[in-house]
């Protein structure tokens, strides 16, 4: 997608990073009194699936049943996460970073950083659906409005991770 | 102008999608500019061998919340507008546990992976496909979780609120933290010998560097946030003068029964009509379509900042009080009918006509007459009943549908 011959650019200052962030942030407070998302246009994804497929299912469960009529709040996330991949895509192809690979440490083999990939993803699922929000929607949303439950969320997130990375150094380092 | 844009009716549901996907694009681009794109480069965090996870987090975190707070203390922001996710702290704390786990497991968090999948990262690809399929299998579990999910719920609360300290302070100590929270993490990536140092560093460096004079910055705003205080607005008014009292001296503050009658019978802009008088009054008579609502009431009425609402009363001044108590509260459209029920009743219902019209006068007596009798009243003619006694008012309007046959050029101004 790059040509080989340009090196990737170096990441930008992350205090810098996160200046921007913060600013992006601050513009969806003032433009539309709400924050950022990450795992709601998944959990979106998942309703469309599950009420356009099994709709019967989807009457008898309190959960898949509220996905029925539509919810323009999701819709609006889906919305910011189909920008989240293009500006993605945009940053990385300016500094030359858009490359197939799969990320890993140099221990861990291919087939099992999938699988853990995989299982990950379907872990953070669960845990994003119970806290009603991730790393986006509670951490830096809540976090910045000084939510107190996202401050609960974010203390828990870093202690769950740290905790859980003793067990995973194969995969990473 | 006030902020957030989308509560105060600046826009619409479908420039939201739009102004949500821009708003995708700024985040997505700095994710990938700060390496979240990559899932080692995350994942190193908790290692403490790079520490820009915990570096960007937190100096978007003190940025967005520095800006809130000064935007609203301004008094541009309503803070009280923008949407605060309900605590519940089991659930938020057993699922932001979980997630810290999910996030060593799979490498990324869920608007990261959409990054990294954007640049290529096939694992994150994956992990996108297994958060989509913990989705469906989450969803089927939510029911008998809800329990649960419910458990110490404390409602939309700040910090601020369950700590009982001040908002601004709670600022400065976040920022603080913050600022303590990068010198450590660079101190740590020092100690693991990590190779990923900041471009910038807050420490190593001499003078006043780029990110030195960030952090600085950001003290500094914090610390006049402890001082400056809440950042929420008034109760729920707010009284502008200047802007009332110019709007009176222009006469931009109410409008005439003329052009009322006019709107009234042409169907168009059709305002809502509001009856401040007291019940019997308004039963006796009332403009047509007008609900009642009588001043007492006034504070406990639903409004909406888009309607234009024109407000009158009888002889009182309750519709100039009215005026400016529904003002303090914005709502941007708010007019008094001049006059009131009087003018109403001695301009569109009776008018008085001339005895004797210039031929150039016709065309406006004609139209006074025509006005007169689709809202079911009579003109008066000439100045000699001025003084008659009570006027006998029109039943309660009934629904007459404008533009009635064409009265004659000659159909003069007939008695009371």
């Amino acid at each position: 997608m790059n040509q080989p011959t340009h090196e990737p650019r170096p990441y930008m200052n992350p205090y810098f990073a996160g200046l921007g962030l913060g600013l992006v942030l601050l513009t969806a407070f003032v433009t539309m009194g709400r924050g950022l998302g990450g795992s709601s246009a998944f959990a979106a994804a998942a309703g469309a699936l599950v009420t356009s497929v099994a709709p019967d299912t989807a009457q008898t469960n309190s959960y898949w049943a509220g996905f029925l009529h539509g919810n323009p709040f999701k819709e609006w996330l889906v919305f910011q996460v189909l920008g989240v991949f293009v500006g993605g895509l945009v940053s990385g192809l300016l500094a030359n970073r858009v490359k197939l690979v799969v990320e890993r440490g140099p221990r861990f083999t291919l087939v099992k950083r999938l699988a853990f990939a995989f299982v990950g993803g379907g872990i953070m699922a669960f845990g994003a659906k119970l806290a009603s929000g991730c790393t986006s929607g509670q951490a830096l949303t809540g976090g910045s409005l000084l939510n107190l439950g996202s401050w609960a969320f974010m203390m828990a997130m870093f202690g769950g991770a740290y905790g859980a990375a003793w067990f995973l150094r194969k995969q990473w380092i | 102008m006030d902020a957030p844009f989308y509560k105060f009716g600046l826009f619409g549901e479908n420039t939201s999608l739009l102004v949500a996907f821009v708003i995708g694009l700024g985040f997505g681009f700095f994710l990938e500019r700060a390496g979240f794109g990559s899932g080692n480069k995350l994942a190193r965090q908790f290692y403490f061998r790079d520490m820009a996870v915990l570096k960007v987090m937190f100096t978007a975190i003190v940025t967005a919340m520095l800006g809130v707070y000064w935007l609203s203390r301004i008094g541009f922001l309503d803070l009280s507008q923008v949407y605060l996710v309900p605590t519940h702290l089991w659930a938020q704390g057993v699922g932001g546990l979980i997630l810290g786990v999910g996030f060593v497991v799979g490498g990324y968090c869920p608007g990261t992976s959409v990054v990294a999948a954007a640049t290529g990262r096939v694992d994150a690809m994956i992990y996108m496909l297994g958060m989509f399929a913990g989705m469906v299998a989450v969803g089927f579990a939510m029911p008998s979780l809800e329990g649960f999910m419910n458990s110490a719920s404390y409602g939309q609360v700040t910090l601020a609120t369950q700590w009982n300290i001040s908002y601004g302070v709670l600022v400065a100590l976040v920022v603080l933290m913050a600022a303590g929270a990068f010198l450590a993490s660079e101190w740590a990536e020092v100690k693991t010998g990590s190779q990923v140092r900041a471009t910038q560093p807050l420490l190593g460096v001499k003078g006043l560097s780029r990110s030195r004079k960030l952090v600085l910055g950001f003290i500094a705003l914090g610390l006049f946030a402890a001082m400056a205080g809440n950042p929420y607005r008034g109760p729920d008014v707010q009284v502008r003068t200047q802007e009332l009292t110019q709007m009176v001296s222009r006469e931009a503050d109410h409008v005439t029964v003329e052009d009322l009658a006019n709107r009234l019978i042409a169907g168009t802009d059709v305002p809502r009509l509001v009856d401040l008088r007291e019940p019997e009054a308004f039963a006796r008579y009332h403009l047509p379509g007008a609900e009642n609502l009588p001043m007492a009431k006034l504070a406990m009425a639903d409004w909406r900042a888009d309607e234009t609402v024109l407000i009158y009363s009888g002889a009182d001044q309750h519709a100039a009080q009215a005026w400016v108590l529904l003002k303090s509260r914005k709502l941007p459209r708010v007019y008094t009918v001049e006059g009131g029920i009087d003018a109403w009743n001695d301009r569109v219902l009776f008018p008085r006509l001339s005895e004797s019209p210039q031929p150039n006068e016709l065309d406006a007596v004609n139209k006074k007459i025509a006005v007169s009798k689709h809202f079911g009243g009579t003109p008066r003619g000439g100045t000699a009943e001025v003084k008659d006694a009570p006027m006998p008012l029109p039943p309660a309007p009934v629904e007459v549908p404008a533009g009635g046959e064409p009265v004659k050029k000659k159909a003069k101004k007939e008695g009371c």
